[in-house]
């Protein structure tokens, strides 16, 4: 009896992580360093044919505490670009004069129109810089981003197919990727007008054109620079840099905007 | 000049009709490795294909109803709806008796149907839920992948995740719509088993209820290249008297690519929704 009790004992000492809350599953084929820790510098996983393998859970950088020399430093576990997406951009974003208006008249109205308030998708780029997390699924001639927030997916094509011509305007615009060496190039058009690329309201049109480069640089890092090129809204095409982090030992947590929605109607700006 | 002229209408000549179909929309998009007849036609009888490791391949785009072809059943009390699924509008439609409601299930979709669905969740842009999506006239994609079955939706773009990595279902997990699915082959079958669905879900147009009590099983098989058929248990002790059994068919759409369906985008109806 005892005997069994020691064997039941062992058992549930290795079995217990098992049937726990997804929300701490393990990830399987961490790299390790000798002292069983994930080793996040090790060398991004490739597919079978080579490629960096993309997928993972990701992050947006949010080092907390931020620097509070920066601005947009809060406690809020978000990076500043979900409030500002030319955060990094010492000369700001080289708007056309409506857009500097439009962006001076969002900012005024605190955000109270700003999409993602309302339960409307994300969009590209946006999707890079919200504090939810982010699923990237990388299948053959396919990316797919699978977001937490409103359990939404986004799909980037990689079959070779050349961007659609005059497409049905939409929020995650219409995207085909190359590979250049180890960088995974995408290319997006197709956007519905009047998308927002931050809280502030920085906006963007639907004569937009945004590239963004994939780089995963070692298992625990992604870096992606994007580029939009939106003659509408914007004088010259610019670029920012942003960090993704690989997130361990869980799994996408579905959340549903519209779930019990109660904020709108108090959204009134000043 | 007039040589210049000439030149380019040669180029469009000889351009046009292989440029037509690559830069077209990707609602023409061509599906790649469709399996062809002898006189060239899809084969949608042509054996299901398969991954790396020899499973049905299920990936692909899906719909649920043969628009023109079968006939709508529109059960009594419920707007109809043209183009959808008989299993849209009411999930047990195929099952002698209908679903076998416990009697306050009978009352609630009595009395949802008597106020025409106004609280339908997918009215008010909440997302469908499984079973549901499988049911949903938008289409959707099956992505396949090592250790995940992805199946994306067209309405409100969304996604449900299967895992085929061997993980056990989780216990008491965070509600939610989709609730919490994992598969394992039997044979040439994907058998997935989901709990941790949230309370108050519609299974239907109808209103047929499932609880927070629900345990789901789903049966993948993929008959043919064309045809995914998907046997549905649900056993929801709180709202049915017994588990029952629904067979669903998916058939494969080609040549186009999924189109982004946002329900709250320009939401007007909401507000019209006040039942009798």
């Amino acid at each position: 009896m005892a005997r069994s009790i020691a064997a039941a004992i062992v058992m549930i000492a290795v079995c217990a992580p098992l049937p726990a809350q997804w929300l701490h599953y393990p990830t399987a084929g961490v790299p390790t360093t000798p002292s069983g820790l994930p080793n996040l510098g090790a060398p991004a996983p490739r597919t079978g044919d080579g490629k960096p393998d993309f997928s993972g859970i990701w992050e947006a950088e949010n080092i907390l505490p931020c620097d509070p020399s920066r601005a947009n430093c809060t406690d809020l576990r978000a990076s500043p670009e979900v409030r500002n997406i030319a955060q990094g951009l010492p000369d700001g974003l080289p708007y056309q004069p409506w857009a500097a208006d439009l962006v001076k008249a969002r900012s005024a109205g605190i955000g109270k129109d700003w999409p993602h308030s309302r339960c409307i998708p994300l969009g590209v780029p946006e999707i890079h810089t919200v504090p939810e997390f982010k699923k990237i699924v990388q299948a053959p001639g396919l990316l797919l981003f699978l977001d937490e927030w409103n359990a939404s997916y986004r799909q980037i094509f990689t079959d070779g197919r050349s961007l659609p011509v005059d497409p049905q305007p939409s929020w995650n615009g219409y995207s085909s990727g190359k590979w250049e060496g180890d960088t995974l190039v995408v290319e997006t058009a197709g956007f519905r007008d009047g998308l927002w690329l931050d809280m502030k309201g920085d906006p963007m049109t639907d004569a937009a054109k945004v590239t963004e480069r994939f780089r995963r640089l070692n298992y625990g890092n992604m870096e992606i620079e994007i580029t939009v090129d939106d003659p509408k809204a914007y004088s010259k095409p610019w670029s920012i840099k942003l960090k993704q982090f690989i997130v361990l030992n869980t799994e996408l947590l579905d959340y549903m905007c519209m779930e019990n929605e109660k904020d709108t109607s108090h959204m009134i700006g000043k | 000049m007039k040589k210049r002229i000439v030149v380019a209408f040669a180029v469009i000549a000889v351009c046009a009709p292989l440029a037509v179909p690559l830069g077209a929309q990707w609602l023409d998009y061509p599906t790649a490795g469709v399996p062809k007849t002898p006189a060239g036609k899809p084969n949608l009888q042509a054996p299901a294909p398969r991954t790396a490791d020899g499973k049905p391949d299920l990936s692909g785009i899906w719909d649920n109803n043969r628009r023109g072809t079968a006939p709508v059943v529109i059960a009594e009390g419920v707007f109809p709806l043209g183009a959808s699924s008989v299993g849209w509008v009411d999930f047990g439609a195929g099952l002698p008796g209908g679903l076998p409601y416990q009697p306050w299930a009978a009352d609630l979709v009595k009395q949802r149907k008597a106020e025409y669905g106004k609280d339908d969740p997918t009215s008010h842009c909440l997302p469908l839920g499984v079973p549901r999506l499988l049911v949903d006239p938008e289409y959707r994609k099956i992505v396949q992948v090592p250790g995940l079955v992805v199946i994306l939706n067209e309405r409100n773009a969304g996604y449900r995740q299967i895992f085929t990595d061997g993980r056990p279902l989780p216990e008491d997990p965070q509600p939610s719509w989709n609730g919490y699915s994992t598969g394992k082959w039997e044979g040439d079958t994907l058998v997935v088993q989901t709990n941790g669905l949230r309370d108050g879900m519609w299974l239907d147009r109808s209103g047929s209820p499932i609880t927070a009590a629900a345990k789901l099983t789903e049966r993948f098989r993929r008959v043919n290249y064309g045809t995914l058929e998907i046997e549905v248990t649900m056993d929801d002790p709180k709202a049915y008297t017994k588990p029952w059994t629904v067979k669903l068919n998916e058939f494969i759409v080609l040549n186009t690519e999924l189109m982004d369906y946002i329900c709250n985008e320009n939401e007007k109806d909401i507000t019209h929704l006040v039942g009798k």
